[in-house]
C-alpha cells in the first residue's frame, strides 16, 4: 500500500462556473493502474468524481484521459510508472475536447470528423451478385490489420499539436481510418477517399509522432505516411504539401541537399505572387539578419551516385 | 523489473568515442540557412578537443518529407552515408539537427532490423561499389555530450557559467519521438537539456510545451500554423518564467526565432530568443561570443547575454 495523491481536475457545469482543482489521498498499491485509483477514489472518497471507464482491459477505448501531462489510457497506466516525486498523480480531461464534467469530455468533434469519412464499405457491385462474401488475400490484409486495433480512445486526437490550433484538421484517427478503406481492395471509392481526407487537411499533419503514443499501436502517423504516398500515386498533386514533397525530392536529386530556397518557391507555387507576398514579411526579417539560404545549391561531392539511387528506384520528383 | 535491468548489456563506448574522432552528418539547414549552428559546432568540437570529421559526399537524409513520395529512397540515401563513415573507419555519426537524427535512426533501424533492407540498399549502393556493413551508430550532439564527454567534467570546464539564466528547453519532436527509434530517453519526461543547462550554470525551465512541436515541417501546407504551434509554445515557456529558449535542432529554431512576431495577435509578446545547443554550450566553455553568430537571430539575445554579464551587447 502506498499514500497516493489524485491531484483532479474537478468541473461540473451545474454548479462551477470555473474547473478547479481537487486533491484526493487515497491508501492505495502503486501496482495498480490510475483506472484502479479513481475507481477506488469515487466508491470509497467521493462519489461525484465522473470519468468514463467500461472495460478496464484496452479494449473499449472509454478511459483516455491525461496524466501528467501526457494523454492516455488511464486502465493501461500503472500508477508507479506516472507517480511524481511527492506521490501525486495530476489528472486532467482529455485536451483538445471541451470538458462536460471531470474527466468526461464532449466528443462531438471527434465522430463528426470519423463519421465524414463514410467509414464503411463502399463495393463495386451488389452483395447480391457475389455467390460467397468478398476475400481479401493475408497479404492485402496485413496492411489493415493495425487500424484494425483502433478502439477510438482519441488518444492520438488529444495529442495532436495541429488540432490544438486547427480543428478544421481531420486528425491521426480519422486520417488512419480513411487509410482502412482506402487500401481495403474490397472497396471501390480510392479516390474519392484520397481526395477527400486530402480536403480535410491530410497534409497538414506536422511530422511531430504525438500519436506514436497510442495506446494500441495503430501508429497513426505511418498511416498518414502511406496515405499522403498514396495520394502522389494517383496524382493528386496540386496542392501545397504534395507540391513540397516532390520539390523537396527533386532538389535532393539535383543536388543532394534539400535546397531551402527552391523548396519554398516550388511549394508555394513559383506565379503565385499573393502566396509568395505572404512569405516575404519571414523571408525580410530572416534576411535582415543574414539568414538568405543560397540562391544556388552545389551539389555535393559524387552527386551522380544520389541520382543513380533515384533513378534506380523510379522516385516521383517535381 | 529488476531482472530486466541486471540483462541489460553494459553501456559499450563507440571507437569514435575512444578516439575522439567522430563521424559529422551536418545536414542541409546548418550548411544553407542556419551556418551560424555549423560554425559554432565546429568551434565547441575545437575547445573539447574532439574531432568533426564531416562526411562531405554525404545527401539529405530525406527530412522526413522523402518517405511522402517513396517508402524506401531515404532508407538508401542514408545508408550510403553510413558506408561513407565505415570507409573511414568511424563508427558514430554525430548530428545536429533532430530532424536528421531521427529520420536516419529510422533508416538505420530497419537496414539492421528488418529482413532484407539492407541487401535492398546494398543491392543499389553495389552499382557504385560502395556497401553498408552495418555498424554506424547515428547520436545526435546532444547524447555525444552528455554520454562520451559527461555533465560533470563539462561542468568543471565552464568558465562562463550561465549565472541564472533562466532557459526553457525545447526539444521538439524528432530528437524523442518515435521512443522506438530514438529510445536514449524517456519521450514523455526527457530531462537531458534541463540537466545540461544546469550544468552550464543556467536554470532551466519547466512548461508542458517543451515537448511539443515546434510546426515547421507545415509552414508552408496552411497560413498561420506555424505561428500558432511557435505561439503557444512559447506562452507557456514565457509565463513559466523563461528568458530564452534552447533547442537541439535548427528547424525548431528557424520556427521558434522567426515565428514569434507572427504570433503575437492571439499569443501576446513572447520575444524569446533562441539558441542552439553548441551555441550556448560553447559561451558557457569560453569560446569567442563574436564567433558564435549570435548576430544571426531574428530575435537577438544580446539584451539577456548582457543583463546576466554572459556577453557583450555588440555580439549580438
Amino acid at each position: 500500500m502506498s499514500k497516493i495523491t489524485l491531484d483532479l481536475f474537478r468541473f461540473d457545469p451545474a454548479v462551477d462556473d470555473e474547473p478547479h482543482r481537487e486533491r484526493v489521498d487515497i491508501d492505495f498499491p502503486d501496482t495498480q493502474t490510475v483506472l484502479d485509483a479513481l475507481e477506488y477514489a469515487k466508491a470509497e472518497v467521493d462519489g461525484s468524481i465522473s470519468f468514463r471507464r467500461s472495460c478496464r482491459s484496452a479494449i473499449c477505448g472509454s478511459c483516455s484521459m491525461n496524466i501528467n501531462g501526457v494523454t492516455g489510457l488511464a486502465c493501461k497506466t500503472p500508477l508507479r510508472d506516472v507517480m511524481r516525486s511527492d506521490n501525486s498523480v495530476k489528472i486532467d480531461p482529455m485536451p483538445n475536447f471541451e470538458p462536460m464534467k471531470d474527466m468526461v469530455v464532449h466528443m462531438d468533434p471527434f465522430w463528426d470528423k470519423y463519421a465524414r469519412l463514410k467509414p464503411y464499405l463502399q463495393p463495386a457491385d451488389k452483395d447480391e451478385d457475389h455467390e460467397r462474401e468478398r476475400r481479401v488475400s493475408p497479404e492485402d490484409m496485413k496492411k489493415l490489420v493495425a487500424v484494425a486495433n483502433c478502439v477510438m480512445c482519441a488518444t492520438c486526437y488529444a495529442l495532436c499539436p495541429v488540432v490544438s490550433v486547427d480543428p478544421s484538421f481531420a486528425g491521426p484517427a480519422a486520417i488512419a481510418y480513411a487509410y482502412r478503406f482506402i487500401e481495403d481492395t474490397r472497396d471501390s471509392k480510392q479516390a474519392e477517399r484520397v481526395a477527400q481526407i486530402s480536403d480535410d487537411y491530410l497534409w497538414l499533419c506536422a511530422h511531430c509522432y504525438a500519436c506514436s503514443y497510442c495506446p494500441k499501436h495503430v501508429d497513426p502517423q505511418d498511416r498518414i505516411i502511406d496515405t499522403k504516398r498514396r495520394s502522389v500515386q494517383l496524382g493528386q498533386t496540386d496542392a501545397p504539401g504534395p507540391r513540397h514533397a516532390l520539390v523537396v525530392a527533386k532538389t535532393i536529386k539535383q543536388t543532394g541537399m534539400l535546397a531551402e530556397n527552391e523548396v519554398i518557391a516550388g511549394t508555394i507555387g513559383r506565379f503565385n505572387f499573393r502566396g509568395l507576398l505572404k512569405v516575404m514579411p519571414l523571408g525580410l526579417r530572416m534576411a535582415s539578419k543574414g539568414k538568405i539560404p543560397p540562391l544556388f545549391m552545389h551539389p555535393v561531392q559524387k552527386v551522380e551516385e544520389i541520382r543513380t539511387i533515384f533513378d534506380s528506384m523510379e522516385v516521383p520528383v517535381a | 523489473m529488476a531482472l530486466a535491468i541486471e540483462t541489460l548489456p553494459a553501456k559499450r563506448r563507440s571507437k569514435s568515442a575512444e578516439a575522439k574522432r567522430y563521424g559529422f552528418f551536418p545536414g542541409c539547414v546548418a550548411k544553407e540557412s542556419c551556418t551560424e549552428l555549423f560554425n559554432s559546432t565546429m568551434l565547441l568540437a575545437d575547445k573539447l578537443g574532439i574531432e568533426l570529421v564531416e562526411l562531405t559526399a554525404a545527401s539529405c537524409c530525406g527530412a522526413s518529407v522523402l518517405n511522402d513520395v517513396n517508402r524506401d529512397v531515404a532508407r538508401v540515401l542514408n545508408a550510403r552515408t553510413y558506408a561513407q563513415a565505415e570507409a573511414l573507419g568511424l563508427d558514430d555519426v554525430i548530428t545536429i539537427c533532430s530532424t536528421c537524427t531521427g529520420h536516419m535512426r529510422a533508416s538505420n533501424k530497419e537496414l539492421l532490423e528488418e529482413e532484407g533492407r539492407l541487401d535492398h540498399a546494398n543491392g543499389i549502393l553495389g552499382k557504385f561499389n560502395a556497401s553498408y556493413k552495418g555498424t554506424v551508430s547515428v547520436r545526435h550532439l546532444l547524447w555525444m555530450l552528455i554520454d562520451d564527454i559527461g555533465l560533470d567534467e563539462l561542468s568543471k570546464m565552464v568558465v562562463n557559467p550561465l549565472r541564472g539564466l533562466k532557459v526553457a528547453p525545447f526539444y521538439g519532436c524528432h530528437i524523442i519521438r518515435p521512443e522506438s527509434v530514438n529510445g536514449w530517453e524517456s519521450a514523455r519526461n526527457p530531462h537531458s537539456l534541463e540537466d545540461l543547462i544546469t550544468a552550464l550554470g543556467g536554470e532551466p525551465v519547466d512548461y508542458a510545451g517543451k515537448t511539443r512541436c515546434c510546426g515547421f515541417h507545415v509552414q508552408l501546407e496552411k497560413e498561420g500554423i506555424a505561428p500558432n504551434m511557435v505561439g503557444q509554445n512559447m506562452r507557456m515557456a514565457k509565463d513559466n518564467g523563461a528568458e530564452a529558449v534552447l533547442t537541439p535542432c535548427p528547424l525548431c529554431h528557424l520556427a521558434l526565432d522567426g515565428y514569434q512576431a507572427d504570433s503575437v495577435a492571439r499569443w501576446g509578446r513572447t520575444d524569446l530568443p533562441t539558441f542552439h545547443l553548441p551555441q550556448l554550450v560553447a559561451l558557457a566553455l569560453g569560446v569567442d561570443s563574436t564567433k558564435l553568430g549570435l548576430k544571426r537571430h531574428v530575435i537577438s539575445p544580446g539584451p539577456i547575454l548582457q543583463a546576466h554579464d554572459l556577453a557583450p551587447m555588440h555580439v549580438a
